[in-house]
Order: C-alpha cells, then structure tokens, then sequence
C-alpha cells in the first residue's frame, strides 16, 4: 500500500480517563502501517487527572514540529463536546469535527457558577467556526451496546474511519486497533469500532 | 506502549521517553535507577519492563540524589548506568553531581534531565542547560525521538571514552512525542564489576585532590569541545541567505517547519551539543551572516553564548532573541511562536492571521468553562480533604507534590503552599515557629520517603507543634504508579521488604500515630480534632489505595461494582455534595443532583456527605468502605 501524505493534522479531545491516548495510538500506529512519517505529542502526569486532555497528531512528509499550529487542523476527534469546543484555535474549514454527544460538566464550573452550554449550543458555536463536517454521535450508547461504555473511545475511531477523513485506505485503521488493543479488550473495540462506523455510513 | 524489544533495522513507535531506553540498550546498559517525575518517568518505566528479561538491573530510588548514588555507584565499578529525573529532580541530585564531574566514571554513564517549560507538570520553568556549564558534564539535546535514542547511544560512548558522565537533557515535547524510530541492535545484559579504583585517591574528592581533579575535568572539557561539540551540530537551508536561525532541541523542529511555511531565505544552525559548545562551527556561521535570531525555549541560554562568541569572530553580526525582545522567555515554544518572532525579525507577512484567529475563539472559549485537572472520582484524597476542611479549617496548610496538591482547589481549600518535594513538613517548621498556632502538613508515602523524614526529625528534635497527615495511597500515583520504598514489590516486579511508615514515624519519636481510612469521614474528623489539640507533632496516615489502582483491579477480576444514583425523591437539590465533595461525577440538572455513570467508579464515598441519605446503591453497587476495598 502506497500513500503519500503531505500534511494531515489530528486532535483527539476529552476528558482526562477516556482513553484519549489510546485513541491518538491506534492512529498513529495505522500510520505506521504505511510507512508515513509523523509525529504525537501527549499529556502524562498530573495534567491528566479530569482534566482537559488534547493529543495532537501529525502525519505527512513535512512535519517535524510536533504541534499543531492553529487553523490548520484536518480531524478533530472529540469524545467530550467541551472539549471539542476548547480546540476553537484550531479548527477551520479544512476540518472535519467527529464529536460525542455526551457532555461532563466540569464539577469546578459549579462551584464558580460558570454557565455551562448545552449540547445544542455547543453545536451552533461549532458550526459558527465553519468546519467542512461535523458528525455527532452517542459514543457511550453505542459503546453500551458492544458490551461496556469504556469502548466509546473506539466507537469515536469508526465513526472517524467513516468520516473518509482520514488519509488512510480503508481497513487500516481496524487492523490498527487490534494491534494496539490489549487481548482482553480487543473483540469489545472491534465490536464498538464498527458500531461506530455503521452509525456514521448508514442514511439516518 | 511502543514495543521497547523490537528487532533491529524496523520502525517501531516509540515515545520520546522509550526511545532514550531503547538507545542505552543499544549501547549495552546494566544499571539503571530513577525517581518517577513528568516528563521523565516513561524511560523508567519501560526499563521496568523488560529488566528482568534482558538481565539488567534497574530501580525506582527513594529520590533522585540517592538513584544517581546508585548509578555512580555502578559506573565507578565499570558498568554502563543510567539515571533520569525531571529538571527540578536534578536540584535534588546535584550534590552528587558536581563533585561526580570530578571524579568522572570507569564504566560509562549517562543522566538524563527531562525539562519542562510551560510547567506542565511541575513548580517552575526552570532552564537545566546552565548545569551542563555549572557541574562541568557534556549535554547532548535531541530535537525529535530518532535522535533521542540514537544521541542515547552516542552519550554513552562518549561517557566511554572520556571517562566522564554525558547529560541528555529533553523537554517535554521530546520525551512526551511519539514517532516512528529506526532501531539498531541491543547489546544491554548483565554486568558483574569490580570496584578497582586505578589510583587510589581517584574517588577521594578533598582540597587538594579535587583541586587537581578539578584541573584534569577542565582538560577534558576542552578536549571535548575541540574533538567531539563539532561532530553534533547540521546546516540547513539556504546557504547564501545573510539571515541565520541559531536553535537546538523541540525549538529547532519547529523552527525548521516554520521556514519552510513562509518559504523564508534562512540558513539554519541547529546544535545538538549545547555544552561544551563548538566555539568555531558558531563563530563561523555567526560571521557568514549579518543578522541571526535564536530560537530556543526559555532562557536565553545560547543567545548570551553566542553574543560572547560574535565578539571575537563577528562583532558586527545582529543578535535577535530574548534579549531583544522578538522571542518570549516563558511558557513553551510553537511553530506560531517561531513564525511570530520572524516575522519581527524580518518584516515577512504571517501565514495565518492569528489576530483573527484569537478574535474568533476567543469569544467561543468565554463561553467553555475551565476543565483544571481534579481529584479522580473515589480518590482517597478526597474525603480527607473533606474531613480535613470540616475539622481544620483554620490552620495553616503547608502540602506538597503529589495529587493532593489539587486540595489547594475549592471547595477543599487544605493547601495554601505547594513548593518542593518533602516541603510541607520543612516549611511547616518554620512557619509554626513563626506563629505559632496550627500548621497541617500534607505530604504523600512516596513524597515522605522521598524527602519528607528529615524534616519530620526536625519537627520532632525541634518540639515544634504540627500535624502531619500522610496521604498514604500505598504508590507514586501521580506519575503513573510506581513503586517507593514502603511497597512490598520493587521496579523488578520482585517480593521486596516493605518500609513501614508507621514504624518510620513511632522511630523518629512521634507518639501519637493513627492510621485512618480515609473514606471513614466521621472517624477522619474525630481524628483530625484531637491532633490539633495536641502539643508537639501528631501524625495521622490516611491510608487507602488510589482509586486507579482499586478500579483496575475491580476490572481485571470483572467486579467492578455499578455507579450509585441518586434518589429524586430524597434529592432537595440542597447541593451540598457538590458544594463540599466536588466529585467530578456529579452533575446539577438544575433541579436536582445526578450522578454520571460513566464517571462514577462506584466507591459510594459520597454517600457520608448527603444530609439526606439521597446517594443510594443500585443492585450490583459495591460500598469499598464497608466491603474492606482498596484497604
């Protein structure tokens, strides 16, 4: 398989404990596949514990600096609106946005009395940045569906695979998971994988 | 994640961190010892691994003083070692280091110092390329993963040769990036040494032997920078442009980016040895242009350097950086950060309008409220901050580095000081001194065997009046769960004799020691009360596993228990839970409190802090308290 990137950008977006890393790996490890040069920057330590989490992924022969410079992001992967929404900088028209439907109030909001938007609000400031798509989904409804919720972050990797946003043939980005799924995990990811992939192909 | 044993001659993903492993594998490591602490923590961490296989020897130490002890230790018996921490790790170790200089190696060795600009994850900024000048020791900066391994392995051949430790320092974005790296062959395995100093005062650093000692580093270092700086530096670019950019490291990878972007006529010196630095390859480059802008995170390390250098090769040449003002000095770099000071540099217009940018989102992020991390939902942390709240409140809270420093957050509000490791109880003698009324000190298990006893035997020696709660959660947990000393299993996966707290604190001479489960909130209180009516120092230890460590295993057996709810009937909608417990699993509808199950780990500690019993098990809850879980 010969594929040619020049550059591609990807956030993946969420709540620190969604499995925003595993998510960002699997990408990378289907980039790898192909032999396409790139590179990921992550959040460890304490910066993780709830908080806001992005990993930031550049694929293409001409990245070398590994963060996304903003209004040039490609895919935007949310598994929390919020968070899809904190990525404001970076969004543009050459991004498509998949996002979960399910909001995490951050608890700090309460105690400052920080208004936080709906769901539907967090859409229309979405669309007011003009993305080229915006794909929602109920990742953690699906996710229940393949077996547990902790899969909704593979369910958010389908439905990327479907957004055909992606500079990967099809089928990559599946063998990708099950190389990078620990065994006992790996049927739950495929099942939610492809739950996530037929939400988004299928007419709705 | 990347697989650290993969063969030679194949690309395998590898964080910034593994790729540091992989390259003193390659170069035949036998030793290694490290204190966890971000950005550094993942090098250990895949040497944890894959130790025992490979027949090497590697250890988390009580602290990095003592890790870069244990790595001397080897190196002085001719093994190959290696140490690592984060940059303020490296205060701690540089007792041992500036006189290791001195002495130098018989093996090899290489110490790693993995910096952070920005504080991610950590108290300061602070710029570790001053060490490598301040302890005398060569520093090699990788400016992607490749080169972090491949500089690894170079590191510890130059250590080889010039009997010297070499320093590797990263920042985050190198050891926190993730890439494909081409491997080369492991060549680690067990090593047996000998301690056969070849003169016999080799080791013996005092007045007049470190004096020579001192003379003979000196000799080193030139020989250094005359034979072997040269070899780490590349030109790129344009090389007729009159317009240079000086970088090195994660500045220089954005910085080459940048270029490209505007299609900008500049010729590129990236330095990989930032010290000793190859006097000559800069004074060349400085004088084969008229104007340079260095580009490098934080302080204006190899601006001020080549300022010195240009007055002998090139005194007319324009220096740009920090010091002029086109290069900010804090947070961390970005390609628009590099695009911005060029752009002041040489009048060329942006690629993306970032004014607009800015204008845009900000007015969409005025309306996301802040996500700061929190305590984990179950946290043992907090409902001793709970407890700590209610039954303290008035005291002066000294904490320290560890998770509950993030009790400084409302509601909790239990630290007003969060500083150094083992600080808490340090600066909790000085201020009860001062004032003398009630000072609580927080401090972790692993951050009181780190450097939290010394201070406690001065509390105690000094009859300063204090309490001390040890937020025991039986691991390092905020980098990710390492074992400490107090652990009855080591960095080997091995059985190994657990240090007891308890024991440690009663031997210090502190009488009055209770251990309490945390998520006894009553109990906590009660406890928390009668300490502070005491003289002297009082030490409670709240003890109870990290929720993450508890819900991996709940997972791993397949018992994880189902989320609690709340009862719309009992609700009031008083909120009270949200307002004193802040578990991030709470959610206000407006009318009442709910819990969201895909939050919620289902510990049912909250269920004490309800005034009207309203947080209630479903069928399938499990209650960790009552059920001894995680004790």
């Amino acid at each position: 398989m010969s594929v040619s990137v020049k550059e591609f950008n990807v956030i993946v977006s969420g709540v620190g404990g969604q499995g925003i890393l595993f998510t960002t790996n699997v990408i990378a490890r289907a980039a790898l596949k192909l032999g396409l040069n790139f590179a990921q920057s992550e959040v460890h330590g304490l910066s993780q514990r709830y908080g806001s989490i992005r990993t930031e992924l550049r694929i293409g022969k001409d990245v070398s600096s590994p963060l996304i410079l903003e209004g040039t992001l490609d895919l935007l992967i949310s598994l929390e609106p919020l968070e899809g929404l904190r990525q404001a900088p970076y969004i543009s028209e050459r991004t498509t946005v998949v996002m979960n439907d399910h909001i995490i109030p951050p608890v700090g909001a309460y105690l400052e009395r920080f208004p936080i938007p709906s769901f539907e609000e967090v859409l229309d400031l979405m669309k007011s940045l003009n993305p080229k798509s915006i794909i929602t989904l109920s990742a953690y409804d699906l996710a229940e569906k393949a077996g547990d919720y902790i899969a909704a972050n593979t369910v958010m990797l389908g439905a990327a695979e479907a957004s055909r946003a992606l500079p990967f043939p099809e089928g990559v980005l599946r063998e990708a998971l099950v190389e990078v799924s620990p065994a006992r995990y790996r049927d739950l990811n495929l099942k939610a994988f492809d739950l996530g992939r037929e939400a988004v192909s299928l007419p709705r | 994640m990347g697989d650290l044993l993969a063969p030679a001659n194949t690309f395998e993903v590898l964080l910034g961190n593994e790729a540091i492993a992989r390259g003193a594998l390659e170069a035949g490591l036998n030793v290694a010892a490290a204190y966890p602490g971000t950005p550094s923590t993942e090098i250990g961490e895949s040497l944890s691994k894959i130790a025992k296989k490979l027949g090497i020897y590697f250890e988390w130490s009580a602290n990095e003083k003592v890790a870069t002890e244990v790595a001397m230790g080897a190196a002085w018996s001719g093994l190959r070692s290696l140490t690592m921490m984060k940059h303020v790790g490296f205060n701690v170790a540089t007792d041992a280091i500036f006189t290791l200089s001195y002495a130098g190696v018989a093996g090899a060795m290489v110490i790693v110092s993995a910096d952070d600009p920005h504080a991610h994850s950590s108290q300061n900024e602070q710029d570790n390329r001053y060490y490598s000048e301040a302890v005398g020791l060569p520093m090699l900066e990788p400016s992607n993963p490749q080169e972090a391994k491949d500089l690894t392995k170079e590191a510890f051949d130059i250590s080889d040769k010039f009997k010297i430790p070499v320093l590797i320092r990263t920042t985050t974005r190198i050891s926190h990036q993730r890439a494909p790296v081409k491997l080369g062959e492991i060549t680690a395995g067990p090593g047996k040494g000998k301690f056969a100093p070849k003169e016999p005062d080799r080791y013996l650093q005092v007045g007049a032997i470190a004096r020579k000692h001192h003379g003979e580093l000196l000799r080193k270092l030139k020989e250094i920078q005359m034979d072997v700086s040269p070899r780490f530096y590349r030109i790129e670019g344009s090389t007729s442009s009159d317009f240079g950019i000086l970088t090195s490291g994660v500045a220089y990878s954005h910085a080459k980016e940048a270029v490209k972007l505007v299609n900008l006529d500049a010729k590129i010196l990236k330095l990989t040895m930032t010290y000793p630095l190859p006097e000559k390859v800069i004074g060349d480059f400085l004088s084969s242009v008229k104007t340079v802008l260095v580009v490098e995170e934080l302080d204006p390390y190899l601006e001020l350097r080549a300022k010195a250098i240009a007055k002998d090769y090139a005194p007319d040449v324009e220096i740009l950086g920090k010091l002029t003002g086109h290069m900010p000095r804090v947070g961390e770099y970005t390609m628009r950060t590099v695009l911005e000071g060029l752009s002041k540099a040489t009048g060329i217009a942006l690629p993306i309008d970032f004014a607009k940018i800015d204008e845009r989102s900000s007015k969409i992020l005025s309306k996301v409220p802040p996500r700061p991390p929190v305590l984990c939902p179950a946290c043992p942390h907090r409902s001793a901050g709970y407890a700590l709240r209610r039954a303290a409140g008035r005291a002066s809270f000294m904490g320290d580095i560890g998770c509950y420093a993030l009790l400084f957050q409302k509601p909790f509000r239990v630290e007003q000081v969060s500083h150094a490791m083992g600080s808490s109880i340090g600066i909790g003698n000085g201020i009860s001194l001062a004032t003398g009324g009630d000072v609580v000190a927080l401090i972790g298990d692993s951050t009181f065997f780190h450097a939290g006893i010394p201070a406690l035997i001065n509390a105690v020696h000094n009859k300063r009046k204090m309490v001390v709660m040890i937020m025991d959660n039986r691991i390092t947990a905020m980098t990710g769960h390492q074992p400490h000393p107090g652990s009855d299993f080591d960095a080997m996966g091995e059985r190994a004799p657990a240090i007891d707290i308890e024991d440690v604190v009663r031997a210090i001479g502190v009488d009055y020691v209770k251990v309490i489960d945390p998520y006894n909130h009553a109990e906590m209180e009660k406890t928390i009360r009668e300490a502070l009516k005491r003289d002297g120092v009082s030490v409670i230890i709240s003890r109870r596993e990290c929720a993450l460590l508890t819900v991996g295993k709940l997972r791993r057996e397949g018992r994880m228990g189902k989320p609690y709810v709340v009862d719309p009937e009992k609700c009031t909608y008083c909120r009270v839970c949200i307002n004193t417990f802040a578990c991030p699993a709470f959610v206000d509808t407006g009318s009442i409190v709910e819990i969201d199950p895909t939050v919620c780990f289902g510990c049912g500690a909250c269920t004490q802090v309800c005034p009207y019993d309203a947080i209630v098990p479903q069928e399938g809850s499990l209650n960790w308290r009552e059920q001894k879980i995680g004790v």
